[in-house]
């Protein structure tokens, strides 16, 4: 019997290879364990050992030619028989034997490269695809809508059992005793059940670098490709749901935008002496503190904005308390926690409440609730430097507004040339309810309590 | 401690027995003259007479019955059976009187009967003399089922099994008799071990594996090692002793600890011993497991007589380590 000398799995992802070169010609000697052959796979070009002794009689895959992994690329007389024997059973040689081992091979490749992706999708629960097939847009409702965008997968709204979360029974306990959401958590067990360890890793999470592998990787996505390489990641649970539902609102939902400069002068000096009075308190307001309140304020008086919109049935739902969500930036995502009833409170308590969901957002320790139930939304990269964006709207709300950072700008007033503090909004609003009027109203409200925030007492 | 071989264990359990109390008697096939079939009555017909060391003729559903009369009229019969495979003409003095008549009777009779004799597979005996026989009196209520792995287990176990009101099974396995292991000396006092309490042999972190009898000794114990000394595992080991009742307290306070169970036997799965088990701890456990319950248990066929295909269907230290480490997501 001669040893069939086949394609080698280099690499988890890997189902076929090329030979690039071969290193022993036909008739050549082979110890086990010497480099006959390099080997090009998805990820490099790696260096192929033999597995037997023996003496390399028929090249099937030349330089140049690709096999899937398993198949055949050259035989070995081992033993008993000769070179010859060897060559006369492979036919007329390679150009005879290469077509019909690499069919058979393929055939013998093809379940397993079927099932790589089949699990990989397993684990990962919902493809975009699927998920826009099952739910188009205007049939879920607000809650749905809400967590899909921020970092759960949509709810299954069919009894198709194949996306149902798989939690071993201990593993669900924990997590509810921690409060972690499992949607969070890329499960490791068969299948992509999240089983124990996943959640205890989940729990040790610092914010930032050094996550565990069974968290959505920031890792994998932040750090460097080598140089001449190639790396494929598969979305997590996270990326994919916000994939799903910010494309679903950009081709949905016809957004406008309004851009503003807003001259924070006078409030961030006031921030100062507030923030001088609150020291033994410890608390420190940031101006994000009292944009957040001027926007509370502002929904208040433009009731329009303040909404969400349920084009099925052609229906606005307008709500007497403004519930704000607040982008908050994570390692690989973002998620949007949400602060209820901010137009009741003070800067104090803004602030606190900011402080406490924010942390736990990064933390992943937000209840299901708490990313719940936004009227409006609110994304800060002011800390980011960046000085003006336009935000995607979170449907079924109907405007979201994106704030820069507040920087020294040169400012013409009368007829001189004077620093002032500035800071830009854009507001991104759907126009199927809000119209550019109504939105430069609210802006033109907001930047009216911004820089004179005595109006506020009016 | 004195270091005797499980037969012998069995045979000073009884003598111990018999000379503690004078209502215990053995009887069964070949157990006086013969000395025993598998020699564990050795000596016995010259110690204790042909009154009390009783051959019979080879007629289990005969002197069952016998035994279970005897029982019922105050006597301690211990019983011997050749093979538990042959109990399947007893199924009536067994099941359906030994374990029913005290509670028909309105408790007027006891029924303080041992049934003993080698259980399961041996080796090459076959498909009709190779039966797992602790899942048929496992479910009946008012048997008590003891099934020892060591020794000083069959002594211990088998010393309380006689002293018991009701009928017990007792099943032991031809290939164990030879085992060697330390059993307390008489001496130094009364040994017994009490009955439906559950040991856990080695303790472990990692994983439970819950097995009793020939499994256990055969191939879970080695499948510990290995798992130990290859595989970083650290497994918790149970041997159950007794099977009815189930002591169901100590699997669940150790799965609660490991989070993970393997149970072992060498039964057939559907309906066998380890489905039983299961069935006893899914729901106490079903919070605390984080993966489902592994049962290694023997390929239904018939018990083949062929060497290979016996080995081959009965549990083995690989599927253990392997149902173990799917158990533990390794």
């Amino acid at each position: 019997m001669p040893t069939e000398i086949t394609m080698p799995q280099q690499s988890d992802t890997m189902t076929e290879g090329t030979v690039v070169k071969w290193l022993k010609k036909e008739g050549d000697k082979i110890r086990a364990g010497e480099i006959i052959a390099e080997i090009e796979t998805d990820k490099a070009t790696m260096e192929m050992e033999a597995f037997d002794a023996g003496t390399l009689a028929v090249i099937i895959a030349g330089p140049g030619q690709k096999a899937p992994v398993g198949a055949p690329i050259a035989a070995m007389a081992t033993g008993k028989e000769t070179v010859d024997e060897v060559k006369k059973k492979y036919a007329s040689g390679t150009s005879a034997a290469a077509p019909a081992t690499t069919q058979k091979a393929q055939s013998a490749g093809a379940p397993q490269a079927a099932s790589t992706p089949k699990s990989s999708t397993a684990i990962i629960m919902e493809s975009p695809n699927t998920a826009e097939l099952k739910e188009p847009d205007e049939s879920i409702g607000h809650g749905a809508t809400r967590e899909a965008a921020h970092a759960v997968p949509p709810i299954p709204t069919s009894g198709n059992g194949n996306d149902r979360l798989k939690v071993s029974p201990l593993a669900k306990r924990i997590a509810q005793d921690k409060g972690i959401d499992l949607h969070q958590i890329r499960g490791t067990g068969p299948a992509g059940r999240i089983v124990q360890q996943d959640v205890l890793n989940a729990s040790q999470k610092p914010t930032g670098a050094g996550a565990p592998a069974t968290l959505s990787p920031p890792v994998q996505l932040t750090a460097r490709v080598p140089t001449g390489q190639t790396e494929k990641v598969q979305l997590t649970k996270m990326r994919v749901a916000i994939a799903t539902a910010l494309q679903r609102s950009k081709q949905n939902v016809p957004h406008f935008y309004e851009t503003m400069d807003i001259d924070v002068e006078e409030i961030s000096q006031l921030r100062e002496r507030l923030n001088k009075r609150l020291e033994k308190e410890k608390i420190r307001l940031s101006l994000g503190d009292f944009v957040t309140q001027a926007v509370a304020a502002a929904l208040k008086r433009h009731p329009i904005l303040n909404a969400t919109f349920d084009p099925a049935k052609n229906e606005i739902t307008r709500y007497g308390d403004v519930n704000l969500g607040i982008a908050v930036a994570l390692p690989d995502g973002l998620i949007v926690p949400v602060i209820k009833g901010v137009d009741q409170m003070g800067l104090k308590e803004i602030r606190q409440r900011s402080v406490d969901i924010v942390e736990r957002a990064r933390a992943q320790k937000l209840k299901g609730e708490e990313m719940k139930g936004a009227t409006f939304t609110v994304s800060n990269l002011g800390a980011f430097g960046v000085r003006e964006f336009m935000a995607i709207i979170n449907p079924p709300e109907v405007g979201i507004l994106a704030v820069g950072g507040a920087e020294k700008r040169a400012v013409v007033q009368g007829d001189q040339i004077v620093p002032r503090t500035i800071m830009t909004v854009t507001l991104s609003a759907d126009h199927r309810v809000v119209d550019g009027a109504t939105a430069a109203d609210f802006l033109r409200t907001l930047k009216g309590l911004l820089e004179e925030p005595a109006t506020q007492l009016l | 401690m004195p270091v005797i071989q499980l037969r012998q264990a069995l045979r000073e359990a009884m003598s111990e027995e018999m000379d503690r109390d004078e209502n215990v008697f053995l009887m069964g096939e070949e157990v006086a003259q013969y000395n025993g079939a598998y020699k564990v009555s050795e000596g016995m017909l010259e110690k204790y007479g042909p009154r009390r060391i009783i051959d019979t003729p080879i007629s289990e559903a005969g002197f069952s019955g016998l035994g279970v009369g005897a029982a019922c009229m105050g006597l301690r019969p211990i019983i011997e059976f050749m093979s538990w495979s042959f109990t399947w003409v007893c199924m009536d003095q067994i099941v359906n009187n030994a374990a029913n008549v005290r509670y028909m009777s309105g408790g007027q009779y006891k029924v303080p009967i041992v049934f003993r004799g080698g259980n399961g597979i041996a080796h090459q005996l076959a498909a009709t003399h190779s039966h797992r026989m602790e899942s048929v009196y496992a479910r009946i209520p008012g048997l008590i089922v003891v099934a020892p792995s060591t020794p000083a287990e069959a002594k211990g176990l088998l010393k309380s099994s006689i002293r018991c009101d009701d009928p017990v099974i007792f099943l032991e396995n031809e290939k164990m008799l030879n085992e060697m292991g330390e059993v307390p000396d008489p001496k130094d006092g009364d040994f017994t071990l009490p009955l439906g309490i559950a040991n856990v042999e080695r303790p472990g972190k990692d994983v439970t594996i819950v097995s009793y009898g020939r499994a256990l000794a055969r191939v879970v114990r080695p499948a510990v090692e290995h798992l130990a000394n290859d595989h970083g595992i650290d497994a918790e080991v149970i041997d159950l002793r007794t099977l009815r009742p189930l002591d169901t307290t100590t699997v669940i306070n150790s799965v609660k600890k490991t989070n993970r169970c393997v149970i072992v036997d060498e039964d057939w799965g559907y309906c066998g011993m380890g489905s039983g088990i299961l069935f006893k701890l899914q729901k106490p456990l079903f919070d605390y497991l984080d993966a489902p319950i592994e049962y290694v248990h023997s390929d239904e066929i018939p018990v083949p007589y062929n060497h290979y295909l016996e080995e081959a269907m009965l549990p083995s230290v690989d599927r253990i380590v392997a149902s173990v480490k799917e158990a533990c997501y390794r």
